[in-house]
């Protein structure tokens, strides 16, 4: 089968002010897999995922050069519409972070932002997102509530939802299970693992078991750079680094 | 403890000094709006209206200019940041009764040689139709524009400080999340940030109103003085604090009773102030789904 490159980071160098914090990163992320960002605190794998929909940007004296291509575009170019770019690549984050309105608003926030709808296509809508979310079942009778009034694991396919709403091609998970419990950790990922059909999924995470269960590929950051990228099952079982074998040996990280 | 002790003693105070003042008006004496001392008949209708009017054009003007400058601060880099909330600073160490002189030297020359020619006759607005309600008999410079002006300057670092704040203390990660989903900055504050941080930008706006409507020595200079209701956004009038301060000296008897009423109808409007704070607070909280 043949695989389509929806990501390709070339030569990406990332510096926060003075300090460089990822060197020369070289990274295919593929369609429809979900590609797993491993490595050991600060080696950079949320700076690299940061640089995807250039929300680094909001912070003066970060700057990242190379060329990361969305469909062969280079989205650090001048030209690239900075929120039609953040529209195709939804961001979830360490943390829930629902903002301070009702379900049902949270979920139509960004169909508000990015489409002039009817007030009974925006409940269909929200309907799709939260069912996609595997969510509906929990909050149909309460989309009234407010998002903050959900447990964190709620919370967080509550954010899933409301990206997923705005039809994201991409979805950037930043370590998304590092703040919720352990059985609402595994529905978030087999919801992550229900999302791979529809959309091209990276996830930096902190904890192994996770990128074995549910990544297709994983790559290894060490330090800034990309020690090893490869099949998940090839990383875990056969890693080509003496490196890669001793963290996810446990050895170090 | 002291402080309740304190609040109380003061209230029973002012009550019992302005029982004869009750006794002789009864409750009309809330919507009486006469102040005549010859016939010895007080109403605190105007006053009561003065100070509500001054308050609402305070803040009218002042919440949009405190927002932006709260919104350029918390934008701005450090090294201008800095200096920048210490000019703002400033603006609430100036004493209320300087507020006053240049109020009177500065804003009300202004305002009578400009903005009310401008407004009146340059745009026409006196002509509109319900012009002359609106604005009344303008042309002094003296009057309840110009007293909500001054009381906005002076309102305006509390309010700015606050929001300021507000907007400092959204969690970096909610403003990412926003800008994630391909909001621009504007979307960002306004349905994020400020819906966060609405809290304590209401209670920012209380702060600045319940000072405005305490405020004497900046009204006093600038109000104009009548014993009248307001007629119009340019017209002179009172308020309850420019009554109380301007008149104590030489009132007796009935006059300084009534005095002493308007101080409590005063101080009853602070604390529904105050109230109205809480109960909004509490139901933004219990709608939000958050313990306060």
């Amino acid at each position: 089968m043949k695989t389509d490159i929806k990501i390709s980071a070339r030569n990406l160098n990332f510096y926060y002010g003075k300090h460089q914090a990822l060197f020369d990163n070289n990274l295919d992320i593929y369609a429809n897999k979900i590609t797993a960002v491993i490595g050991p605190s600060g080696c950079g794998k949320s700076t690299h995922l940061r640089i995807y929909n250039r929300i680094f940007e909001l912070y003066r004296n970060q700057k990242a050069t190379g060329e990361v291509l969305l469909d062969g575009k280079n989205i650090l170019s001048s030209d690239m519409d900075i929120l039609k770019l953040r529209h195709r690549v939804g961001m979830i984050f360490q943390k829930p972070t629902p903002f301070p309105m009702s379900i049902a608003d949270n979920v139509a926030y960004p169909l508000n932002l990015h489409y002039k709808l009817s007030r009974s296509e925006i409940a269909d809508r929200v309907e799709a997102a939260l069912r996609g979310a595997s969510l509906w079942d929990e909050v149909k009778d309460k989309l009234k509530a407010s998002g903050l009034a959900l447990s964190g694991g709620q919370q967080q396919r509550l954010c899933i939802a409301r990206a997923l709403a705005a039809e994201p091609e991409v979805l950037l998970m930043d370590e998304p299970t590092s703040a919720i419990d352990p059985v609402a950790t595994l529905r978030i990922e087999e919801l992550v693992m229900e999302l791979r059909k529809k959309y091209t999924i990276v996830i930096v995470t902190h904890n192994m078991q996770q990128a074995s269960r549910i990544s297709d590929r994983t790559a290894f950051f060490y330090k800034g750079r990309i020690v090893e990228v490869d099949e998940t099952a090839t990383i875990f079982t056969n890693p080509r680094h003496q490196q890669t074998e001793d963290y996810i040996t446990g050895r170090f990280g | 403890m002291i402080a309740l002790l304190l609040t109380v003693g003061i209230f029973v105070q002012l009550s019992i000094h302005a029982a004869e003042a009750w006794q002789h008006f009864g409750i009309s004496f809330l919507w009486s709006s006469e102040w005549d001392p010859a016939i010895d008949s007080y109403g605190a209708l105007p006053h009561i209206q003065g100070s509500l009017m001054t308050t609402a054009l305070a803040l009218i003007v002042a919440i949009p200019l405190s927002f932006s400058v709260a919104l350029l601060l918390s934008e701005t880099p450090e090294w201008l940041n800095r200096p920048l909330s210490q000019c703002v600073d400033l603006l609430a160490a100036v004493p209320s009764v300087i507020y006053g002189m240049w109020g009177l030297f500065v804003l009300v020359p202004l305002m009578q040689d400009y903005v009310q020619p401008f407004l009146l006759e340059s745009l026409g607005l006196l002509y509109m139709p319900g012009g002359e309600w609106l604005f009344g008999e303008g042309g002094s410079g003296f009057g309840f524009m110009t007293a909500g002006v001054i009381l906005a300057l002076m309102i305006l670092p509390y309010m700015s400080a606050v929001m300021r704040d507000v907007f400092r203390m959204t969690p970096h990660m909610l403003k990412e999340s926003a800008y994630g989903l391909g909001s621009t900055r504007l979307e960002t504050t306004l349905y994020v940030v400020l819906r966060y941080g609405i809290r304590g930008i209401i209670g920012g706006i209380f702060i600045g109103m319940g000072r405005a409507l305490g405020e004497t020595m900046a009204v006093l200079f600038v109000i104009g003085n009548l014993m009248e209701s307001p007629a119009g956004l340019f017209s002179c009038g009172t308020t309850i604090a420019a009554t109380l301060a301007n008149n104590f000296a030489e009132a007796t008897g009935l006059q300084q009773s009534a005095l002493f009423a308007l101080g409590m109808v005063l101080m009853a409007m602070s604390f529904g102030i105050q109230l109205l704070t809480r109960y909004y607070l509490a139901r933004t909280c219990a709608s939000r789904g958050e313990n306060y």
